[in-house]
């Protein structure tokens, strides 16, 4: 399997700029300034990488919505809020290969014709922040950053922004009102943020994911990063295991890859001889699947869908037969009803009143007609929103209730 | 312009409007919350639902914008199974306390409950969010935080119109909150509004509540007396009584808002005595009632007679800006019968130093309704120079009587009293004064004959606006005792002096104006209702 975003993770000392200059670092960045703008943006393009923040949009074609000589500047803004539970991918990238991400940052903003970009920190990653401070810090000393990049004649600043502990403003734009100083409230699109996104200014929003990979298909090519994955899922994947499984942690696998091999063979199996019972494969927000759901189940967008699920932000968690599948709904529910914004109607009421149902459930004070209650909310929730929070509650409420239906009617007894 | 389709019929919409701006044009509503015509577009309700051929998804009418050959739905099942959604969630957290809530009867979770709602409740009391009641936001508005949809209107109204930004959410899901910082007063001249724009019962008018339930209320279409803006308002009020102005929304003038003090302004009519009937003072100078037929007389025959001694040139007209335009006609035309020349009706030159109660929004300077009617009538003259220069004419003898209507300014200003004074100070140079106005005071006694009229709200008839524009104000409110509207005091007077008086209305008399004064000429009174005429 080809390592991309993790060949030098367990290198000593890679976050130093030394050593990450010693192992190629800032080569590609400097390649990428001997070409056109545009041809780093087709680069992008052919290479077939697609966003790893959740949605999965191609990177070089939101790129390419980006448009130029509005008068206004470009932003690039990276996305490191990493919040979604079970997701945390990024924050190993930043701990321990943070000019990777800094290099990519450049690559993008050079593309972009962008000479600000901010990084936007989830605010309990505080420790992460700071190191990334400090590689950004070495990049400036070196010239990596600053007035005239590598000795070229291009700007760029970058600068470190610490959330304040909501998941919403890992949404783009309403990380755009955060960075803006206002409350963390999702917009209305349109306008898309590649033309009215950071102080009304054209922007884009990239994940700290998709950024890293940035360098390594400049340096080695778009076809070699092309020739990697499946035809529609370009590259290599991180997925962040958590959950029953012997070897939790961040792995880095090709797209396409088996998701039975991927628990057995990278995660290493679920532990005690137990059998595996249910896996949420993207994030908390994705319908989880039964057991026997996985098997010829691939790890890339096109085979999760089919599957009825997702590949999201690459968070899997792995469920055992002694999980109880209410009281796992219920603490995802109860995360959502904590973190919806509280803007619009639907997600505000809905996830609070389904948290609210779930806890009564699982505390067995629950009626058999709140399970049918239940996907009653998801129906009055999903799709009506402004932004794809409220699906995110519903998507988990109705695979668990459906797929798990008599686990929760047990709990309600003849209620 | 854009055509679409809605609701299977073909309709146009304009340029860069919204599925729900287009439908309103149409006269249709489509159902919302968070949507205001006069503030920026939020989407958050999501009440305004709708079904647009070939989107996946139902989308708000409100962010939507039309587009040619659009096909929109907004009142098919699945729409309406949306709508039924939300107003079940707005409901679930919602105390139902509508038989002790102010806002019963105008309340929109209450009206469209009772068309797409019906449901029963699903959530236990038990379970429902509390929140902070009767909280108190200084001198207009009370607070609910149970009862709020938080739809975002109050704070984009301080945010975009008053850009004072006091009120803000707090906390976030189902805890969202609506509030002023530590509760701090809202203080700014404007707060009235923001009960008007809450569509539920969570801000409440401070003056208004409890007073009365709203379906006892008559609404008659007015405008403001306040000041020279002349915002188009609804007078609501029951048994004689005024209760509430609202505002009407008028997009020339004052879109959806009025001021605070323009808002409370009718309370000023309640304050002091009324004078009910005529009163002329004898020969022993005490003011003692007669019959308007007596009083007529009386004064036509004095003012002739000086006219006569003095010359046309020692009578004084001297108007109020705060009377209508009918007023103002005929009280020119009597006088100029008379061949009297000296007219004026500027009460205060202070005004203009007054000038930082006005602002870009809508509070002007000039508190009087109708000083540009007055200046169209030719009711200004240089050589009269406002009521310093009558004091000063009369003084001197060179005016020797006078005919002054004067109204109590409905929003108050320090310098009223002054202005006040210098009245007194004319009637007391003039050797004979007749005085129209509303209220009783000490200082009337100095006038040779007092006439009872009515007060704004008390009569029909049209302002002029400090821009030239005329509205209609209805009339919600019978005149006390013998008062009489200001026209037909001088419509009786002409009658008294053998001209002719054929008004049997103000519509009446609005016609004649129309026909022979050259500014108001070929305006109908049609026309100065909503948003009114503006006249060169
Ligand atoms: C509720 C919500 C939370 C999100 N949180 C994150 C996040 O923490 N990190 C992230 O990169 N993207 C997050 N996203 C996705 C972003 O909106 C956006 O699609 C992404 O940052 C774009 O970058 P990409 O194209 O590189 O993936 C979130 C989306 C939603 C709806
Ligand atoms: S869906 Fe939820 S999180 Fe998203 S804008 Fe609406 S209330 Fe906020
Ligand atoms: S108080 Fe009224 S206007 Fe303000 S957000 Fe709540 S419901 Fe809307
Ligand atoms: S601005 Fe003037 S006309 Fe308008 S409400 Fe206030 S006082 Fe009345
Ligand atoms: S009126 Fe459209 S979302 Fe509120």
């Amino acid at each position: 399997m080809t390592r991309i975003l993790l060949a030098n993770i367990d290198k000593p000392e890679q976050a130093s700029i030394v050593k990450y200059r010693e192992r190629g670092g800032y080569k590609a960045l400097e390649k990428a300034l001997a070409m056109d703008q545009a041809a780093v943006i087709e680069e992008v393009k052919a290479s077939g990488l697609r966003g790893r923040g959740g949605a999965g949009f191609p990177t070089g074609m939101k790129w390419s919505f980006v448009p130029r000589n509005t008068g206004k500047p470009t932003y690039l803004l990276c996305n490191a809020d990493e919040s979604e539970p079970g997701t945390f991918k990024d924050r190993i990238l930043m701990e321990r290969d943070p000019h990777m991400m800094i290099e990519g940052m450049a690559i993008a903003s050079y593309a972009l014709n962008c000479h600000l970009a901010y990084i936007y920190i989830r605010g309990e990653y505080e420790f992460v922040a700071n190191m990334v401070q400090k590689a950004l810090d070495e990049a400036y000393e070196a010239k990596m950053l600053g007035p005239s990049v590598m000795g070229k004649d291009f700007a760029l600043d970058i600068f470190v922004h610490l959330g304040q502990g909501a998941y919403i403003c890992g949404e783009e734009t309403s990380l755009i009102e955060s960075l803006e100083g206002d409350r963390g409230y999702p917009r209305i699109k349109p306008p898309f943020p590649a033309t009215h996104g950071f102080l009304a200014s054209p922007t884009v929003v990239n994940n700290v994911e998709t950024l890293c990979a940035l360098p390594w298909i400049i340096q080695n090519g778009a076809a070699a990063y092309a020739a990697i994955g499946t035809e529609k899922s370009k590259g290599t994947k991180l997925f962040s295991v958590s959950g029953h499984v012997s070897k939790p942690g961040v792995y880095e696998v090709d797209l396409g890859y088996p998701l039975v091999d991927f628990i057995n063979n990278e995660a290493g199996g679920v532990p005690n001889g137990r059998k595996l019972k249910a896996v949420i494969p993207g994030g908390s927000s994705v319908p989880v699947m039964t057991a026997a759901e996985c098997p010829g189940v691939l790890l890339d967008y096109e085979s999760l869908l089919k599957a009825g699920s997702m590949l999201g932000s690459g968070g899997m968690i792995v469920l055992d037969e002694t999980t109880s599948m209410p009281e796992t709904l219920s603490v995802i529910a109860d995360f959502y009803a904590h973190e919806s914004c509280g803007q619009c109607t639907p997600c505000r009421e809905g996830t609070g009143w389904a948290a609210k149902i779930l806890k009564n459930i699982v505390a067995g004070k629950g009626k058999r007609s709140d399970v049918d209650l239940l996907l009653k909310i998801a129906d009055m929730m999903e799709g009506k929103t402004i932004c794809p929070l409220a699906d995110a509650d519903v998507m988990p409420i109705r695979s668990f209730v459906t797929k798990f239906r008599s686990e929760f009617e047990a709990l309600c007894g003849d209620n | 312009m854009p055509k679409f389709t809605l609701n299977g019929q073909e309709v146009e919409a304009k340029p860069g409007q919204t599925i729900i701006q287009a439908a309103a044009d149409h006269g249709m509503e489509i159902p919302h919350y968070c949507y205001h015509p006069d503030l920026p577009i939020d989407g958050n309700c999501r009440m305004c639902l709708v079904e647009v051929e070939k989107m996946p998804k139902l989308t708000p009418a409100c962010t939507t914008l039309v587009n040619d050959g659009m096909v929109v739905r907004s009142e098919n099942e699945r729409v309406k199974e949306a709508v039924r959604g939300v107003l079940e969630f707005l409901l679930i957290n919602h105390p139902v306390d509508c038989p002790v809530c102010d806002q019963a009867g105008e309340c929109r979770l209450q009206d469209y409950y009772m068309v797409y709602g019906l449901h029963t409740s699903e959530i236990p009391l038990g379970m429902k969010v509390r929140k902070r009641k009767v909280i108190d936001l200084g001198p207009m508005v009370v607070l609910d935080q149970e009862r709020c949809v938080l739809c975002s209107r109050c704070i984009r109204f301080f945010e975009y119109v008053t850009e004072t930004g006091e009120m803000q959410f707090f906390g976030r899901g189902d805890h969202v909150a609506i509030g002023t910082f530590e509760d701090r007063p809202l203080d700014n001249p404007y707060s009235g509004n923001v009960v008007d724009i809450c569509p539920v019962g969570a801000l409440t008018s401070r003056d208004f509540r409890f007073k009365c339930r709203v379906w006892f209320l008559h609404a008659t279409d007015s405008v403001c007396g306040g000041c020279s803006t002349g915002c188009t308002v609804r007078i609501d009020h029951r048994d004689g009584t005024i209760f509430r102005l609202l505002p009407r929304r008028n997009v020339e003038v004052n879109r959806s808002w009025l001021c605070d003090e323009g808002r409370l302004s009718f309370h000023k009519l309640s304050d002091g005595e009324r004078i009910t009937r005529p009163l002329v003072k004898g020969r022993d100078g005490v003011q003692a009632p007669v019959t308007w037929e007596e009083a007529a007389r009386s004064i036509d025959s004095r003012l002739k007679e000086i006219r006569d001694t003095n010359g046309a040139a020692s009578i004084l007209g001297f108007a109020s800006p705060s009377a209508t335009n009918e007023a103002l006609f005929l009280f020119k035309r009597y006088l100029d019968g008379l061949g009297a020349t000296q007219f004026d009706f500027r009460l205060d030159s202070e005004d203009k130093k007054l000038a930082d109660e006005e602002d870009q929004i809508l509070r002007h300077f000039d508190k009087h309704p109708n000083s540009m009617g007055a200046i169209k009538l030719g009711l200004m003259s240089e050589q009269v120079g406002g009521i310093e220069g009558a004091i000063n004419a009369a003084r001197a003898g060179r005016l020797k009587a006078g005919v002054v209507i004067y109204f109590k300014p409905l929003v108050e200003r320090p310098g009223d009293a002054e202005a006040e004074g210098r009245v007194l100070a004319l009637l007391d140079e003039l050797e004979y004064s007749v005085l129209l106005t509303s209220h009783k005071a000490d200082w009337q006694d100095s006038a040779s004959v007092v006439l009872p009229v009515a007060a704004w709200s008390e009569e029909e008839g049209t302002y002029t606006n400090f821009e030239g524009r005329v509205q209609l104000a209805g009339k919600a409110i019978e005149v006390e005792g013998n008062a009489l509207p200001v026209w037909e005091v001088f419509a009786m007077l002409l009658h008294a002096s053998g001209a002719e008086s054929p008004w049997m209305s103000a519509e009446d008399v609005f016609a004649t104006m129309a026909d022979s004064v050259s500014v108001f000429s070929g305006i109908t009174l049609d026309q100065t209702r909503l948003p009114g005429v503006v006249v060169g």
